[in-house]
């Protein structure tokens, strides 16, 4: 059973896929389907609606969330309502969506169930802290793409990915699309005295000069470089981008004449919306990034049936993505990987 | 007059209510649709109550409205006789629960300001296991049967392997079975609940009556408030008044607010005096002091009588409206008019009128408030106004701020013999620093 026991290590875990129809949901069945409950007291979410019979986007067969005796999950209302399951309802949370107030069950007779939880940052925190009050020890998060906040490590510390044909149906587009994600995810972390200094920084744009002094440029975010009107690169040996990292901004520093002196910080990964080329090119020329926390990414997994029935080869996909981001790849639906 | 009514009068009456820490969204329901008291014995007894509870211990009981929750709705359903699902069921079982544990509080400090029900009962139909846990679903003890198909289920679902086409129909078939003895089970339920439907609906309104009432012992030991004294046709007075609002915006700019005493009853009370020099704080701090009063806050003086009236008439003047094509003067005007009809008809308001015809010439003004004065020799709830005008109506009750003092600026009120007002204008302006050459010329006009 791969990377189950990896995943044990950790206390909080988010599924992400790269895009839709990638095999999301059956890599979050296989994880609930295998995961020691009588050890460990799970938890699980989704955000936005998951585990519907159909993809509401592209009408495909969707499998459907099965939750194992023992299971806490958390959904809206009207989905609670109409699962097909045995469960005792634990909690009613203070979280509405668009389905009604979002409820917290346990369940007693296994079964299926529409899975549809809080969705933003703030919404998913209180989540996991409401789970961990009903003694829950391990959190799941079905994300998207879309909202990378919930693979946020202030969410979530372990995550997995999902890739496959449906991202790109060319195999080496979607080893180089994928690996670059699997690049920003495994971006080093900062040093302690530099996580130390920037991580009570709420927003803006700050640096951390030559001194050791923390220097505020009084930039609102990096969206706001109109109001620079100096070298902010000069002198410092650190610049922290508290919200969003953008082709713009790496751009001014690639080209302040300080790419190499100075080291670009960002809160985490999914913090960064920048361009694959300009990256290279940013790194060739000897820049670097690093992040104040760090996901640890337990797995990839792949499917490589895209909806519009194009298949690829999934042995050579597993080798190609594996050789290319050197972490373990697996094809779920193809190798079942028995209990 | 509901308390969400009065909000939005411009007296400081929002920031009480915003810096009130209630706990639960019903009772911020409850408070924002109370009417205004206006019975002396309604009050007394409300004040009786908060008394009590101020004196006690209520952390604990805080604690545990905090989970309370507005299911009114679910226990009209209830009432109604409509079978509940599992969510509500819910919902009915974690009030109880919480009113039985506020109840066992309650009786430990003997206190009597709300009344609950004993839920024992409510809580023994929703706990067939006595768990005792805040949780809910159709437990397997409610019928030997549901036990039996849960059992079946389980064998054949395991723990999600796969399973072949006969087990799927045989499972869907078992879920089906299960829900509709589900279903039998609720409808059971709530047969023994309904008769509990009035009682629990009781009880919501008592927790979050609770609720509001701790949230104003809260506010009162924190902000310094006192509990008045109330009655009907007698004198208004309050010791060391201030503005809650006011006074913490002077705090947080390091400064101190000068607490006032004031009292009046049903002859007209005018309030002369510098300009800066707090009037139409007073004026505000009356209205708010007379809402909190009215709607069961503590009120912020040292001590108060605070005289019951129907409704607080407050004019501040500044009702400019192009929408309806008034100009300032017209809108005062139209204001004050209303406040003279009222207590023509005999209402019992407190009139309160921040400088009544201010935004005309000065001689004219002078007139309409020494005929509004006259007009109004009398008002039993309180008939209080500013002005900048020489009034010479000697019939009236006077105030007079005391203003600058050796340059700095005295906030407390004295009673006045005349009318006189003081001239302290030009001095109020240079202090704030206005221009130079426009002071001087001003000087010059006055020495003329």
């Amino acid at each position: 059973m791969p990377f189950i026991d990896e995943i044990l290590k950790y206390d909080s875990l988010s599924i992400v896929g790269l895009e839709k129809n990638v095999g999301k949901t059956e890599c979050l069945n296989y994880i609930l389907s295998r995961l020691p409950l009588e050890k460990r007291r799970v938890a699980v979410t989704s955000i936005g609606i998951d585990g519907e019979n159909k993809d509401q986007v592209t009408a495909t067969k969707k499998p459907e969330i099965y939750l194992r005796e023992g299971v806490y999950f958390s959904t809206a209302e009207a989905h609670y309502r109409s699962r097909r399951l045995v469960s005792e309802l634990v909690e009613i949370t203070n979280e509405r969506s668009s389905l009604g107030r979002i409820v917290t069950g346990k369940v007693i007779v296994g079964g299926k169930a529409l899975i549809s939880g809080p969705s933003s940052g703030p919404s998913l925190k209180r989540w996991v802290k409401s789970a961990r009050d009903l003694g829950v020890e391990l959190t799941i998060i079905d994300g998207a793409i879309s909202r990378l906040s919930s693979a946020s490590p202030a969410i979530s510390k372990a995550m997995v990915l999902s890739t496959g044909a449906a991202y790109s149906s060319n195999i080496n587009t979607l080893v180089q699309k994928t690996r670059f994600v699997v690049e920003m995810i495994n971006l080093p972390e900062a040093d302690k005295g530099v996580v130390e200094a920037f991580d009570p920084v709420e927003s803006g744009v700050w640096g951390l000069d030559d001194e050791g002094e923390i220097v505020d440029f009084g930039l609102t975010s990096s969206l706001s470089l109109s109001a620079v009107d100096k070298d902010i690169t000069a002198g410092m040996r650190y610049i922290f981008v508290s919200g969003a990292l953008t082709d713009r901004f790496l751009n001014l520093v690639a080209n302040s004449g300080n790419i190499k002196s100075v080291v670009l910080v960002v809160r985490d990964f999914t913090k960064i919306f920048v361009n694959e080329m300009l990256y290279r090119n940013f790194v060739s020329r000897g820049g670097r990034i690093v992040v104040l926390q760090k996901s640890r990414l337990v797995a990839v997994c792949v499917n490589p049936t895209a909806p519009n029935g194009y298949v690829l080869d999934s042995g050579i996909l597993c080798e190609k993505l594996q050789e290319a981001i050197k972490l373990p790849v697996y094809d779920i639906v193809k190798n079942r990987y028995d209990f | 007059m509901t308390f969400k009514s009065v909000l939005d009068i411009d007296c400081g009456i929002r920031f009480m209510y915003e810096d009130l820490e209630l706990n639960s969204s019903c009772a911020r329901k409850m408070l924002l649709e109370s009417e205004m008291m206006t019975s002396k014995r309604e009050i007394d007894v409300y004040y009786g109550k908060l008394n009590e509870l101020y004196t006690k211990d209520f952390k604990a009981i805080s604690l545990k409205l905090m989970c309370l929750k507005d299911i009114h709705t679910t226990i009209k359903r209830l009432g109604a006789g409509v079978v509940l699902d599992d969510i509500e069921l819910f919902e009915i079982k974690y009030l109880a629960m919480i009113s039985q544990d506020v109840r066992k509080l309650l009786l430990e400090q003997r206190i009597t300001a709300v009344n609950l029900p004993d839920l024992k009962k409510v809580v023994e139909i929703l706990d067939p296991d006595s768990l005792n846990i805040p949780s809910f679903y159709v437990y397997d003890s409610y019928s030997e049967q549901l036990a039996y198909i849960r059992k079946e289920m389980r064998n054949i679902s395991g723990y999600g392997k796969e399973i072949g086409e006969q087990e799927r129909e045989q499972l869907l078939e078992l879920q089906r079975l299960n829900d509709e003895q589900e279903f039998q089970i609720r409808e059971n339920l709530v047969g023994k609940l309904l008769e509990y439907a009035a009682k629990l609906e009781h009880v919501l309104k008592s927790l979050s009556l609770l609720d509001i009432m701790i949230a104003k012992c809260v506010q009162m030991k924190r902000l310094g408030l006192c509990f008045p004294s109330v009655a009907e046709g007698v004198e208004t007075f309050y010791c060391k008044m201030f503005n809650p609002m006011v006074k913490k915006a002077l705090e947080e700019a390091g400064k101190e607010f000068c607490p006032v005493d004031i009292a009046f009853q049903n002859v007209p009370v005018t309030i002369i005096g510098a300009n800066m020099g707090g009037k139409t704080v007073v004026l505000k701090t009356l209205a708010v002091n007379q809402l909190l009063a009215q709607f069961g806050f503590g009120v912020a003086a040292e001590c108060c009588c605070v005289n019951i009236v129907d409704k607080i008439m407050f004019c501040i003047g500044d009702d400019q409206n192009m929408q309806k094509g008034l100009s300032s003067f017209a809108a005062e005007m139209l204001a004050i008019d209303s406040v003279v009809k009222s207590i023509r008809k005999g209402e019992n308001i407190l009139a309160l009128i921040d400088e009544p015809a201010r935004t005309t010439n000065p001689v004219e003004g002078t007139a309409l408030v020494e005929g509004l004065l006259e007009v109004l020799p009398s008002n039993a709830g309180g008939l209080v106004l500013t002005t900048h005008y020489n009034i010479k109506n000697d019939k009236v009750k006077r105030y007079r701020v005391k203003g600058l003092v050796d340059g700095v600026m005295d906030y407390m009120l004295v009673e006045a013999e005349s009318g006189d007002v003081p001239h302290e204008a030009v001095a109020i302006a240079e202090k704030l620093g206005i221009d130079r050459e426009w002071i001087e010329l001003t000087r010059k006009h006055l020495n003329n």
